[in-house]
């Protein structure tokens, strides 16, 4: 089962004119039919809610109607559809996409992946004993920096059967568990694709299923801080960050969103392959994180004290 | 019942709009407002959810598409304007918790206004978390 991430996620809003603007100033690059790019073409659409071409809304509050998962050719979309048509009704569009519901009743749908190669610098670091990251005069600190999503990272559910639902991903699907939260859910990747997780899934009421967050990746932790410190200053409001988890070890800072859901910046995931042995600990304020910051107002100290001068 | 707060000056508030007041040292703000003609609800910016849940989107936006409900951006969920209570959402059944207003020669006062300490640490938010 060669999946490699989420290509696509759709949604259904009530306030399409406010999700457009979140997305764009997000950094995400409008590309018609209310769709918006990362760079390598994984993608947010939004729509309104009302959309007959829309899956039908779940019952609760989110606003996700479709997880659409890129796979790496038509050999692993036609492995996918046999193994799911097993026990369900796979539809098929006429781009060959295949759709269906998975155990915890999400919509989602596989297609051979739309995402482009990308070929780009990472954050260069310079640092004591090791090789220069950056050459001499080689600024590192540049305002101007675009700050763009680069890729659909990762995306976490709110599900009433965590086992249920964890099952399905790591039995039908080939998913891989690489850490745990005991009680609350596993992260998973999926075969053709070495980062920590794409997917995360926290236990919670049956009322509240639905779409916890989504996050792009960003070229490093400056760019996340950037485009985070871009966000705040546009009005937009931090829910929690900037930090840095331990599972994963992905810097983070979420925004609250017009889309209903908690939308990242991440940077920084570690990658795994089959050696990997899982971790679990229970899910608290202290494993979920390394350190935790919050923007502030710029400031800097002069000479005097003020008016002195 | 604490001192009285100014907040805002009522014609700050757009009719059938939203506006976040009285922020705290962190510059967030503590207060949200909406104005429906002659009728202005307050509730503390905090969704039941969690111990400490900002709720727009964006500075000031706190309601839904049709401006019908209050809005929570971190998960969608839904509060009616008149009591606060969550329609829809993780903090189903709950309700935000409301401030007293008082409107005087077109200023708008609250009373019991959560400390201006930063929402970090639920503990110094002066915050009734009703559980």
């Amino acid at each position: 089962m060669r999946i490699i991430g989420p290509d696509e996620l759709v949604f259904g809003v009530d306030n399409v004119e406010a999700s457009e603007a979140f997305l764009t100033d997000y950094g995400l690059t409008p590309a018609g039919n209310g769709r918006f790019n990362a760079l390598d073409k994984t993608a947010i659409s939004v729509r309104p809610k009302d959309d007959p071409s829309l899956p039908a809304p779940m019952r609760t509050a989110t606003m996700l109607r479709q997880t659409i998962w890129g796979v790496e050719n038509q050999p692993s979309l036609d492995e996918i559809e046999a193994e799911l048509s097993k026990d369900r009704k796979v539809a098929k569009a006429d781009d060959g996409t295949i759709s269906c519901q998975d155990d915890a009743g999400f919509e989602i749908a596989f297609r051979v992946s739309q995402r482009i190669k990308l070929n780009l610098p990472g954050e260069k670091i310079n640092s004591p004993g090791a090789v220069p990251g950056r050459a001499a005069n080689e600024i590192g600190a540049n305002e101007d920096a675009e700050a763009k999503p680069r890729t659909l990272s990762h995306i976490v559910y709110f599900i009433p059967d965590m086992d249920k639902m964890a099952n399905f991903y790591i039995d039908r699907l080939g998913f891989v568990v690489t850490d745990k939260f005991t009680n609350t859910g596993p992260f998973l990747r999926p075969q053709a694709n070495d980062d920590h997780h794409v997917l995360f899934m926290i236990q919670t009421p049956e009322y509240m299923q639905g779409l916890e967050h989504l996050a792009f990746h960003m070229q490093g932790p400056t760019e996340l801080m950037l485009a985070g410190s871009r966000m705040v200053r546009k009005g937009y409001e931090s829910f929690w960050g900037p930090g840095r988890h331990k599972f994963g070890s992905n810097w983070f800072w979420y925004f609250n969103s017009p889309l209903g859901t908690h939308i990242e910046y991440d940077a920084d995931m570690d990658k795994h392959d089959g050696d990997w042995v899982e971790r679990e600990k229970p899910m608290n304020k202290e494993n979920s994180q390394m350190f935790l910051f919050e923007n502030v107002e710029k400031w800097a100290p002069g000479g005097p004290p003020p008016g002195k001068g | 019942m604490t001192e009285r707060m100014l907040l805002c000056r009522l014609a700050d508030i757009r009719d059938g709009h939203s506006k976040g007041v009285a922020p705290d040292r962190c510059g967030r703000d503590r207060i949200l407002l909406i104005r429906q003609g002659t009728r202005l609800y307050g509730y503390v910016n905090n969704c039941p959810h969690y111990d400490r849940a900002p709720m727009a989107w964006k500075k000031d936006e706190f309601l839904n598409g049709d401006r019908s409900r209050i809005v929570c951006a971190g998960h969608g969920a839904l509060f009616r304007i008149e009591d606060g209570v969550c329609e829809l959402g993780p903090c189903l059944g709950q309700a935000l918790t409301p401030v007293n207003l008082v409107v005087e020669a077109g200023a708008v006062y609250g009373h019991d206004v959560p400390s201006e300490r930063c929402v970090h640490g639920a503990s110094g938010s002066g915050r009734k978390t009703g559980r």
